[in-house]
């Protein structure tokens, strides 16, 4: 057959078929980047506001831990059963403003499709009321003390290991809330439910520990940040070590300008730098895909939380018994929390507080989780690599907003605080956001901070009361003076 | 690879196909491979066919498209229509009386459906479901005797929407509800009607659709179960917020006690255009109308995917300007002008300078619950949660519903057609406008609900009846949670005034 055919026939052919698999790999290559890599910019009112873009705005955590939106809506309408309480994606605790599509803190953004991720403002933005019969208001860099953060890392693992976490079901509920075009339904179908399911089964392992019976529940407005720390940056196997700690305040980040001053509750990391790249990394759950942006990022949150000031006490105060207290300050706390020490390491001895947080980490994870960051490119001060002896007197800005107090939440009012360890409540409840301006703290006992917060039991591991005994004797107006110039600080 | 393709010049040798098809019985095997191929393209363009089926039906006249057309809600939540319409049979046990009429629905004369169902065949089965004026219509008759007027916007009194979903529930439980109970109870009422049940239908859409409804009807029941227990809502009130923590699927048996039942009278719904901006719902909770609108649309079954925005649409421009319909009895020029005086400086700062001009400084504004004093069942089902979630509805369209806010208070209605609004205040606790000018201890502690026969004296339906041709009425007994008449009362109120004073005002409010 092939003697008859012409001179140069097979090479046409060739060429052709040459071309037709160009064509095809070009629009296949392009269907493909447009269904799942392109970038859309997030809208102006995110991006052009700088309280808006620390809210809500995308510090490219949708690459790799970005769930598919419509996965993300339905989840809580299919398993309430494994939320504390009623209340979809509120019932976390997250701080959520009325009219937002979605809480603060997560972020929706189009990479390919639309995805939702977290930022910093997850964890870091706090809610308060002044009533029971009042909206909440939001203080952006403020500590997320209403956030059942615990409860969100189980509720993803939790799904996806349900049986009813398939493509069947997960379809017929998003068919009753969007219109998806056909591509976009086979895409989610054999592609995002599948892979998403995995993915979040992927993490099993590495949370094992926050399913740990004979470890203390964070509870509301904690993280247990070290061992996180630990298990997905280090990839470590678990050790029998726990430590959840209170989530900061992240505002007036200039006051760590002063030289020698560390950060984290330990002063295991070096500057705000290190802290927000560290942090943010743990956000993006991966290498950043562009090392520069990333760190363009960094340097805008930087800059936004240096200036960002601390919110003032929202209620009246009594400048005279403040002017009182600010001597009893001078006298009694400033030696630590005003001075040349605050924002140091202070040795746990002369503290006495908890000391288990400060087991969940050593030496050793500081220089492998450098090696780690510094693989990635990027060039930071980093985590402090020598053992930690004890907690850092931290500075005071904000106070108020700051309960419940010690690192580890464990005293809930700083009238609390003022009194003898083993006087201060031994169980309280965390995570509801009416104040009590009275003893400077939330509201943590009584039927609603029960029903809505979690509970505090400090003889649980890590949740101890004690130590911090200062200023405990002092008489009855002295600590209302002082307590009353707090609310300035 | 015929001979005449250039690709492929003939070579003198014949393919194995052109040899087969010499064979005498390859005309068969052509057929055999054909015949089934046409089949299936039949069968699947008829299935294309079914399936792009949506087809509502059309009213050209608004006040018909308000009574019975569509808002999209059948293709998500529609019952088929042969099967709703024996249900009644099916079911029968479950309904208070005969028929759907037993619930408080409203049928006029010669129509298979009762006011505010409507129907549209969407994948090849004619299905039904609830639209808008099926909370908001009702009638009004002047005596026990006299024929009933059909009143459009106005709140439907006599629907008992609670023993509606009762009755669904109740059936979804029985065994009855099985195609070998429904299919020839279709087949029967069909025949009744002159129509034939057509072989697809009797053998493969209806014992489909009987599991399917059975499936969630018990889901549904499932989901609200926990608060069933609690006190039986009435005609002309509904739970609503509730309804829509079941939308987001939030387990009600653990809400906080005091979110647990609130019901409320179905509202009004003339004249939304004059309340644009102002505190919609009996707590204020949205202020602006087309989301207020999508919101209660959920109510008649519609999705986001789903909903029929043109036909929704004709419906919300038409209530923009829509009005109530005219006191119909006589009003007492002197007493009325009296009443204005009156009215001008006790109620017009929060309810409008009258019946149509909503002005005033505090007029569709929230006033804090502990000044106004009525019942906090309903404020309290309507949780900050709750209106977070909202915020998710819609979302991926422009009209992502943005604007619902918890507020800690009720807001303060426009009073257009009050006269047709009775019973009084959000929970409907107080049967006329002259009982509530007295002080709550005054008002009447037990009353009957659900009758539409009017009482032009004390401006309200009669509520001191029982029971009445044939009817038995809802004992609306003030005491049980959520149905406290306390309230809106003192001075300010107009509960102090002198009885004179009282009728007077009364008297020009006949005029809204």
């Amino acid at each position: 057959m092939a003697a008859k055919r012409k001179p140069g026939w097979w090479k046409r052919k060739l060429l052709v078929a040459i071309a037709v698999l160009v064509v095809l790999a070009a629009v296949g290559g392009g269907f493909t980047w447009y269904k799942f890599f392109r970038e859309e910019p997030q809208p102006d009112w995110i991006t052009k506001d700088p309280d808006m873009r620390f809210k809500y705005g995308s510090i490219g955590a949708e690459r790799d831990a970005g769930m598919p939106y419509w996965i993300f809506y339905v989840l809580p309408r299919m398993f309430p059963e494994k939320l504390p309480r009623p209340g979809g994606w509120a019932a976390l605790g997250v701080s959520w403003e009325q009219g937002q599509e979605l809480p603060i803190g997560f972020t929706k953004k189009v990479v390919g499709f639309p995805r939702v991720a977290n930022n910093c403002a997850s964890c870091h933005a706090a809610s308060y009321r002044k009533s029971p019969d009042e909206n909440p208001t939001f203080v952006g860099s403020g500590p997320g003390h209403t956030l059942n953060l615990v409860g969100l890392f189980r509720f993803f693992v939790d799904c996806a290991k349900d049986p009813r976490f398939n493509a069947d079901n997960l379809m017929r509920e998003i068919k009753l809330v969007t219109d998806l075009s056909w591509i976009d339904r086979q895409i989610y179908r054999f592609l995002l439910i599948p892979i998403t399911k995995k993915r979040l089964l992927e993490r099993e392992n590495q949370f094992a520990w926050i399913y740990r019976k004979d470890f203390p529940d964070w509870g509301r407005g904690r993280d247990d940040a070290m061992n996180l720390t630990k298990y997905f940056l280090l990839k470590l196997p678990m050790d029998d070590s726990v430590g959840p700690t209170d989530i900061p305040s992240i505002w007036n980040l200039k006051k760590y300008d002063r030289q020698g001053t560390t950060m984290n509750w330990a002063g295991d990391s070096h500057d705000a730098y290190s802290v927000i790249i560290d942090s943010a990394l743990g956000v993006i759950g991966a290498a950043p895909k562009n090392k520069d942006e990333f760190l363009e990022q960094v340097k805008w949150l930087q800059q936004y939380l240096r200036e960002k000031a601390p919110p003032k006490f929202p209620f009246p105060i009594n400048e005279k018994l403040a002017g009182a207290g600010q001597a009893v300050f001078e006298a009694n706390c400033a030696t630590c929390h005003a001075s040349d020490k605050t924002g140091k390491r202070m040795l746990l001895d002369a503290v006495g507080t908890d000391p288990e947080r400060i087991w969940t980490w050593n030496k050793d994870n500081a220089i492998a989780a450098n090696k780690v960051v510094g693989g990635f490119g990027i060039e930071r001060k980093g985590l402090v690599e020598t053992p930690l002896e004890g907690y850092n007197a931290p500075f005071l800005d904000g106070l108020w907003l700051r309960a419940p107090y010690l690192h580890n939440g464990s005293v809930p009012t700083l009238r609390d605080l003022l009194t003898p360890p083993e006087k201060r409540p031994k169980v309280f409840w965390r995570g509801y956001d009416v104040y009590d301006p009275v003893n400077v703290g939330f509201v943590s006992q009584g039927a609603e901070a029960q029903r809505v917060g979690t509970k505090h039991d400090t003889g649980e591991r890590a949740g101890s009361n004690r130590g911090h005994a200062f200023g405990t004797n002092l008489p009855p107006a002295e600590k209302d003076a002082l307590i009353e110039y707090l609310k300035m600080r | 690879m015929t001979a005449t393709d250039p690709a492929h010049p003939a070579t003198g040798k014949q393919s194995w196909l052109a040899r087969l098809a010499q064979k005498r019985w390859a005309g068969w095997l052509i057929a055999l491979l054909v015949l089934p191929t046409l089949g299936l393209i039949v069968l699947g363009l008829y299935v294309a066919f079914v399936l792009m089926e949506d087809e509502p039906v059309v009213y050209a006249n608004i006040e018909e498209h308000f009574k019975y057309g569509s808002t999209g809600g059948e293709r998500e939540s529609g019952f088929p229509y042969w099967l709703f319409q024996v249900l009644p049979r099916v079911c029968a046990l479950h309904l208070p009386g005969p028929g759907y009429a037993s619930l408080g629905m409203i049928f006029e004369e010669g129509k298979a459906l009762p006011v505010g169902m409507s129907r549209r065949r969407y994948q090849g089965v004619d299905r039904t479901f609830l639209n808008c004026a099926g909370c908001h219509t009702s009638t009004v008759r002047d005596s026990p005797e006299a024929k009933p007027r059909l009143y459009l916007g106005m709140p439907a009194n006599t629907f008992n929407l609670w023993a509606f979903q009762k009755f669904l529930f109740d059936c979804a439980k029985d065994p009855k509800l099985a195609a070998e109970y429904v299919v020839p109870e279709i087949d029967r009422l069909m025949r009744e009607k002159g129509e034939r049940l057509g072989l697809v239908d009797r053998y493969l859409v209806y014992p489909v659709a009987v599991a399917i409804v059975r499936e969630r009807l018990l889901m549904l029941r499932g989901r609200f179960e926990p608060l069933l227990p609690y006190p039986e809502w009435g005609p002309g009130r509904v739970d609503t917020f509730n309804a829509a923590k079941v939308l987001f699927n939030f387990p009600l048996g653990a809400l906080s006690e005091a979110e647990k039942n609130g019901p409320s009278d179905f509202p009004s719904i003339w004249l939304q255009q004059p309340r644009k901006g102002k505190q919609l719902h009996w707590d204020g909770n949205n202020s602006v109308v087309e989301e207020r609108n999508k919101s209660a649309a959920f109510g008649t079954g519609t999705t986001p995917p789903t909903i029929d925005l043109v036909a929704i649409g004709r419906v919300e421009k038409w209530l923009l300007t829509v009005e109530p319909a005219k006191y119909p009895y006589t009003i007492d020029p002197a007493g009325a002008s009296r009443g204005a005086a009156i009215y001008e400086r006790y109620c017009a700062s929060c309810h409008g300078a009258n019946g149509r001009d909503f002005s005033g400084g505090l007029v569709g504004k929230v006033t804090p619950i502990k000044d106004i004093g009525t019942d906090r069942r309903r404020l309290d089902t309507y949780t900050y949660d709750l209106a977070v979630n909202q915020s998710m509805l819609y979302a991926g369209y422009p009209w992502r519903f943005q604007h619902f806010r918890k507020t800690f208070g009720y807001a303060n209605m426009p009073l257009d057609g009050v006269w047709l609004r009775a019973p009084y205040l959000h929970n409907g606790s107080v049967p006329s406008l002259r009982e509530l000018f007295e002080p709550a201890s005054k008002r009447p502690k037990v009353f009957y609900r659900g009758n539409d026969v009017y009482d032009p004296k004390k401006v309200g339906f009669v509520s001191g009846v029982p029971a009445q041709g044939g009817k038995t009425f809802f004992k609306f007994d003030t005491s049980v949670a959520g149905n406290a008449n306390t309230g809106h009362e003192g001075k300010a109120y107009g509960t102090e005034l002198s009885p004179q004073d009282k009728d007077a005002l009364v008297e020009y409010l006949k005029t809204f």
